[in-house]
């Protein structure tokens, strides 16, 4: 081959090239299309104010925006990943370190695509691929409380700890073409009023899947949306097991009537279960807000996904304890038996029984392993701290007791979620000492 | 609703998951059965419940609505409750006695259950904490209460 033909060659191919690393980086820096683009709003009619305060408080935005002690919304919240720890930022009003210079269309594209002005991606821990169903109106009303319904607030933004190159934001790009939806909610037809509303708040702002439904190797939540089997089929995170939320017998919602639904995100509690781990803040800041309607529709629709009996295993029923002379049995009786009662079956609606709960009928020990070491935090249902609170046994019990007792109360009154290996009690207790250098990996929620 | 403590009844007004401890120490002025951690896992609290001993500070009021309530006031008009301070004062197991009404209560309830319980038993079943250290008098006071059950 000839110098020449060879230059040819190459200048062929390099074209093609060319303009593939062109599109590219027109495609991952590129800002979306926002149906809000020719639209300035700039007056707020206070009801619109307070139906986005209400639409935030369905996608619960303070959860990671705001810090306890800090202004509201002012960022903060850390969340540490395997390449580094980043933080959530100010979307307060203020115009240099907050939103307060987005336009609506700008709030549209980083709400429902992630991608902030200027063409940068989010990380997904911004849980846009839920919020992408959310419909015009919502963001319309969202917009106007982020603008006036939320006080500026100075705080800086916290730089993420991730190193160069692995900082770059446009392979987020990429990642969104292949796991992230680009359309807002569609009622689905054949289905009734209510449950598409369900369906709307599950799915959209409500971001339920970003901790109930397991994710894939990219980090993507598996389904988002009832056509997937994995979507709210339970999920491993932060320390904790997210219980599946489909119609599984003994780690579902199999066992629990639409009204008992309700009530447990209005009042944190019902007699199957009291909210615990990540679900309490989720109650805290939202659930509890919740119309009563609203409560009603995600009943429903949550009702509505059927359960997998081969991932769940034959259903639980209640069996009286006998005598167990395991050192586990005489924990139990003098460390938990006060509350949960020797027969397993709690006080409810306010301690809730230990028999048939999810966390001694999943495989994963997860759950039952964190709240023995770390006890509940506190509930405030309706402004009214709970009475009733699972102490912390971190200091108290060693990981062989601990492993102990929840291998009793896990294998006791019908229970088959099965042994807990004291190794496990230990891992966790590292991960979850304040004082650890290791922490719990907060994951996208 | 109404309580029943110590053969009597109370007409009380609570909301349902008020604990225990607080309707009889604060709404009725009964002072015996003593606040100590408000997690159960101390025993301070103790009281009986149909024979059983429960922590009060963890017992939602409505629970035990209707309910036969024995506190450490009324503890020496049950004929083993009084055997119990009966050997509580020859051993003179108290000290600070901060603890002691739920020791009691404690003690009172396993002997009901088991009259004659063995040193293990005894150990199993006293485990409320005692900031004095009082666990030997306490065992000792068991231990003796069960001989003379035994030696019946």
């Amino acid at each position: 081959m000839n110098t020449r033909r060879f230059a040819r060659t190459a200048g062929w191919l390099a074209l093609p090239c060319l303009i593939a690393a062109g599109l590219l980086a027109w495609y991952v820096t590129r800002e979306p299309a926002s149906p809000f683009e020719q639209e300035q709003a700039t007056t707020f009619d206070p009801a619109l104010v307070s139906r986005g305060e209400y639409v935030a408080r369905l996608g619960d935005c303070v959860a990671c925006h705001s810090l306890a002690g800090k202004a509201p919304f002012a960022g903060g919240l850390e969340m540490a990943t395997p390449l580094g720890a980043i933080h959530a930022t100010n979307i307060t009003p203020d115009p240099d370190v907050g939103i307060g210079a987005y336009s609506l269309a700008d709030f549209d594209r980083a709400v429902r695509q992630g991608v902030a002005p200027g063409g940068r991606r989010l990380y997904p821990a911004m849980p846009y691929p839920s919020y992408v169903k959310l419909s015009d109106d919502d963001v319309r009303a969202l917009y106007a409380f982020f603008m006036k319904g939320v006080q500026p607030a100075s705080e800086p933004n916290i730089p993420s700890a991730i190193p160069w190159p692995l900082n770059m934001r446009w392979p987020i790009a990429l990642w969104n073409g292949v796991f992230a939806p680009t359309t807002t909610y569609a009622a689905k037809p054949g289905q009734d009023a209510l449950w598409n509303r369900g369906a709307y708040i599950v799915q959209g702002p409500g971001h339920c899947g970003s901790c109930h439904t397991p994710r894939g190797l990219a980090f993507n939540e598996k389904a988002l949306d009832e056509t997937g089997a994995p979507f709210l089929a339970g999920a491993l995170l932060d320390g904790w097991y997210a219980p599946s939320l489909r119609q599984d017998h003994n780690t579902g919602l199999g066992r629990w009537s639409e009204p008992q639904i309700v009530q447990f995100l209005k009042t944190g509690r019902n007699q199957h279960a009291v909210v615990y781990g990540s679900m309490t803040e989720a109650f805290n800041n939202s659930t509890q807000f919740m119309a009563d309607d609203d409560l009603a529709a995600i009943a429903r629709y949550l009702k509505s996904l059927p359960g997998d009996p081969q991932r769940d295993g034959a259903p639980w029923q209640y069996q009286t304890a006998a005598t167990d002379a395991r050192p586990g049995a005489h924990l139990y009786a003098t460390r938990c038996a006060s509350c949960h009662g020797l027969d397993g079956k709690g006080q409810p609606d306010w301690m809730p029984p230990l028999a048939g709960a999810t966390s001694a009928l999943a495989k994963e020990a997860a759950s039952a392993i964190n709240i023995t070491l770390n006890g509940s935090q506190r509930i405030v249902a309706a402004g009214v701290p709970d009475a009733y609170r699972m102490p912390a046994f971190r200091e108290q019990l060693s990981d062989t007791e601990i492993a102990q007792v929840l291998t009793y109360m896990r294998s006791t009154w019908g229970n088959a979620g099965g042994a807990v290996d004291a190794k496990d009690v230990s891992k966790l207790r590292g991960h979850t000492d304040p004082a650890s250098s290791s922490p719990i990996i907060l994951h996208m929620r | 609703m109404e309580l029943r403590i110590n053969q009597k009844a109370y007409q009380v007004e609570a909301d349902a998951d008020t604990p225990l401890l607080w309707v009889i120490r604060d709404d009725l002025g009964m002072t015996g059965t003593k606040y100590g951690c408000g997690l159960a896992q101390c025993g301070a609290c103790s009281v009986l419940v149909d024979g059983n001993v429960v922590r009060a500070c963890v017992t939602p009021v409505a629970a035990v609505a209707g309910r036969e309530i024995t506190t450490i006031e009324a503890i020496e008009a049950d004929d083993v409750g009084k055997r119990v301070v009966a050997a509580w004062v020859e051993h003179q197991v108290a000290q600070c006695g901060y603890c002691q009404s739920g020791q009691v209560m404690a003690a009172t309830a396993l002997l009901k259950h088991t009259p004659a319980p063995t040193p293990a038993q005894i150990d199993a079943a006293m485990v409320n904490l005692c900031r004095c250290g009082t666990y030997n008098a306490i065992h000792t006071a068991m231990d003796d209460l069960a001989k003379q059950e035994r030696a019946l």
